[in-house]
């Protein structure tokens, strides 16, 4: 009897321990999920979750203050995800909070992030909706920019070499002409030199495009600055723009003095009006370069004006300034 | 042409096989839910089957864990994802390695010793003496035997699963100073109710299944010790064999829901 | 002191009553026809004998008696209860008045000595008082074998003089009307087997019960029977007292006094 009162003890102590063990695991997924405690709900529209599932976290600044509830469409193209936010970080959202969906580490779980809006309007209330931004348009963005950029620059080192070339070597101008196989290829650089311009007047339409999206809405401006990463891309970018078109600029420059010596020329003059189809393709190049360099000083106009990129630009007039102010005391 | 009669009457008496365990199955059901009930006996084996298998389990479990964390942690720091490796053990054990190895575990333990017990209950004649003392001996031995396993088993890939956890943290905080929060906070967030209740639902029929194969074959075991030894070591195979098939079947189906 | 045994015999009481009767009972397995048409009439008080070759069915009679077996036609009649009417409480009431000794003793292996006795009591419970004090009831049926002081040990550390008589002790505790015997004295050594016959006459004494003896031993016949059926063919082929059939010209009666 002794025994089985000993042994009754034992099972009892092993399920209790067993189905503990359970509960607590029951308990820590649940936690984690934001099932117990207290709770409110809030809501943002997306047009793309990207693969956003029911129950991943929601971070507000970095913590994790909730989970996905619910993932409904609304529409054809509108997406209702519901978020469920714990009563305590709450308070701390503020309606002008704007919610993006990103990963979790390079190959981690969706979730959605909620970066804070200025902080001057009042907390969101269980309910409200709050403003959302698909990110992934942004990383589109930077990624055209950048291409465009490296095109851009390519563009305009062969441009900058040919008329360095033919500026320097004046006098190789006559040679370079009469002969044939030169003048060919001369004609076949132009030829490619139209195509380029083209590509870039066209990534330069892409790139005012998006810079326009990005004054569309000046609050995702603010995700973009507080986003130091992104923020040093954006910085990059605009370096090497900056850098290509004053490239562009003096590529230009040299064109038209190159042609303008054409145009005044003797020998080359005649060969040249002669082919008419190759003057035709020269100004057609110069043409869109000058296209291209219009629409990228639009771009960088818009840029400029962006709040985003204004701190940026501000800080290097200042620096022109001051190298123009120790310029001007020497 | 013989070997083809011969392969006739296998495939046969495998169905007859599968038909008696299902009759043998809703037997079962029947008396679990007619009077009276065998507690006492029911917390007797309860005992036997999950204290005394619960040191196996633990150890195994342990070493699975130890074994899986070991093994796997080379690929996962190539990609410089050492940081996963939590995640990646932990829904690996809740799973699928956790209940399916404590079950074959328990198979081995519990199945072979219920195959063996009542097989040789039966050939001495014990099963006979306790019909005719008045005692029901399926509600007895069998009921009791296969609604322990059910219940025990469980609990035991609780433990399995808990020290198999518990052995990946010890190599994870070895290899690289994980502390047992951080360990226990990433694995809580990798795993999903998704992950926890099919794998627990799962459990619940390996239990069943090791204690309804070990009871059938043991309750029906032909006579002489030979008989006994067949009883124990066919309960094992058909055991292992039936957790692998509602294993997949089960995963066919959270797939299906989840 | 076999002689002295023998010596003892039951009083009758004036009017003879048949407490268990068994007619014309068939009972096949597949081809093999065990049981042809078997007729027994046991009286109250009376040590009727059965005496058969091994595989003559002389088991599987008893078994049916007890509803082990269930037989393919034929009436058997339990104190004047055709039990292949009754329903499995009426017949598990019926049961409890009917002991049965198994031939290998089928001691529960698991248990002691003391829960192998209390086993056929809990289920019986009904036939006392409700808060039954076991202990007596146990302590009694073992002072009446002789082995008060193995109440504790477990049926591995009894000999098989012993566990045929801690079997005896299972049997009795319910005190039955009817006592089957399933060879009493197989496997045991002729010393231990002349004390078991010894113990069954002194119980029948005691308790005054009727008894069903199945043997092959013709010693054990010879001390014990009151009168002898000898089964041979699937039918209760000679019946008579053991000098009669001793003295039998028969030739297949003969050949069990050899």
């Amino acid at each position: 009897m002794r025994k089985t009162s000993d042994e009754k003890l034992k099972l009892g102590l092993f399920v209790i321990i067993g189905l503990l063990l359970f509960t607590v695991a029951i308990y820590l997924i649940g936690e984690r999920q934001n099932l117990f405690g207290k709770n409110d709900l809030i809501s943002v529209k997306f047009s793309n979750i990207n693969g956003l599932k029911k129950g991943n976290n929601v971070r507000y600044s970095g913590i994790n203050v909730g989970t996905v509830e619910s993932i409904s469409m609304l529409n054809d193209s509108i997406i209702k995800v519901d978020l469920l936010i714990e009563k305590t970080m709450i308070t701390h959202i503020k309606k002008d909070a704007i919610a993006t969906i990103g990963t979790d580490g390079l190959v981690g779980n969706m979730l959605v992030n909620i970066i804070p809006g200025k902080g001057k309007e009042t907390s969101v209330k269980a309910g409200d909706f709050i403003k959302s931004y698909t990110k992934i348009g942004a990383d589109e963005m930077l990624n055209t920019l950048n291409v465009t950029n490296e095109n851009a620059a390519l563009l305009t080192v062969d441009l900058l070499k040919i008329t360095n070339s033919i500026n320097q070597k004046k006098g190789t101008l006559g040679m370079l002409i009469n002969d044939s196989i030169t003048s060919n290829d001369i004609k076949k650089i132009i030829i490619n030199l139209q195509k380029t311009s083209y590509n870039a007047s066209k990534t330069m339409d892409a790139l005012t495009t998006k810079i326009e999206s990005i004054n569309l809405n000046e609050s995702v401006a603010g995700i973009l600055v507080n986003d130091k990463a992104q923020a040093q891309k954006v910085k990059n970018i605009i370096a090497n723009l900056e850098r290509s078109s004053q490239n562009i600029n003096t590529t230009l420059d040299s064109i038209n003095k190159t042609i303008q010596q054409i145009k005044n020329g003797k020998g080359a003059v005649n060969y040249l009006s002669t082919d008419e189809e190759f003057a035709k393709n020269l100004d057609q190049t110069i043409k869109n370069l000058n296209e291209g360099t219009y629409k990228f000083n639009q771009s960088m106009d818009a840029l400029k004006h962006n709040f985003l990129l204004r701190g940026y630009f501000k800080k290097l007039a200042k620096e022109q300034e001051k190298v123009e102010k120790e310029r001007l005391k020497k | 042409m013989v070997q083809s009669s011969q392969l006739a009457l296998n495939i046969k008496n495998f169905f007859i096989e599968i038909g008696e365990l299902a009759y043998f199955s809703s037997r079962f059901f029947r008396e679990l839910f007619s009077k009276p009930f065998e507690f006492k006996e029911l917390l007797r084996q309860c005992y036997n089957m999950g204290n005394k298998s619960l040191g196996l389990v633990l150890i195994t479990g342990f070493i699975i864990g130890l074994v899986l964390t070991i093994q796997t942690r080379p690929t996962l720091e190539q990609f410089g994802a050492e940081s996963w490796m939590p995640s990646m053990v932990s829904i690996s054990i809740v799973r699928e390695i956790g209940p399916i190895i404590t079950a074959l575990i328990c198979a081995g333990r519990i199945g072979s010793g219920i195959g063996a017990e009542l097989g040789s209950m039966r050939v001495t004649e014990q099963i006979d003496a306790m019909e005719v003392s008045g005692t029901n001996p399926f509600k007895y031995l069998v009921v009791t035997r296969v609604l322990a396993t059910t219940l025990m088993i469980p609990i035991l890939v609780f433990f399995g699963d808990t020290m198999a956890l518990y052995g990946s943290f010890l190599v994870e905080n070895l290899n690289g100073d994980v502390s047992f929060f951080l360990y226990f906070d990433k694995v809580f967030h990798a795993i999903e109710y998704s992950d926890l209740l099919p794998a627990t639902i799962k459990t619940f029929f390996f239990g069943y299944a090791i204690g309804l194969v070990g009871c059938y074959k043991g309750y029906y075991c032909e006579k002489g010790t030979v008989g006994v030894g067949i009883a124990a070591n066919s309960a094992v195979v058909y055991t292992s064999m039936l957790l692998f098939i509602i294993d997949f079947i089960a995963v066919f189906i959270t797939d299906i829901f989840i | 002191m076999l002689e002295e045994i023998s010596n003892i015999t039951p009083k009758f009481n004036s009017e003879i009553k048949t407490i268990l009767e068994i007619k014309n009972l068939k009972k096949s397995f597949g081809n093999n026809q065990v049981l042809n048409g078997f007729n027994l009439e046991l009286n109250e008080g009376e040590n009727l004998v059965i005496m058969g070759k091994s595989g003559s069915g002389k088991s599987v009679m008893i078994k049916c008696l007890i509803g082990l077996i269930e037989p393919d036609s034929g009436s058997i009649r339990v104190m004047g209860q055709e039990i292949t009417t009754l329903n499995q409480t009426q017949f598990d009431k019926l049961r409890s008045e009917i002991g049965f000794l198994f031939q290998g003793s089928a001691l529960y292996d698991s248990m002691t000595v003391r829960e192998n006795l209390e086993f056929p009591l809990r289920h019986h419970k009904e036939r006392f008082e409700k808060n039954l004090d076991t202990t007596a009831f146990v302590e009694e049926a073992l002072t009446n074998v002789g082995l008060l002081h193995a109440i504790d040990l477990m049926p591995s550390e009894l000999s098989g003089g012993m566990k045929r008589r801690i079997a005896l002790a299972r049997t009795l505790i319910l005190k039955p009307k009817i006592i089957l015997y399933d060879e009493p004295t197989s496997g045991l050594d002729p010393i231990t087997s002349k004390e078991i016959i010894q113990l069954m006459k002194n119980i029948q004494k005691q308790y005054k019960t009727s008894s069903l003896i199945i043997t092959h031993d013709v010693d054990c016949a010879r001390v014990i029977a009151n009168r002898m059926i000898l089964l041979i063919d699937g039918i209760n082929y000679v019946e008579g007292n053991y000098d009669t059939l001793k003295n039998s010209s028969d030739e297949k009666v003969k050949a069990f006094f050899k």
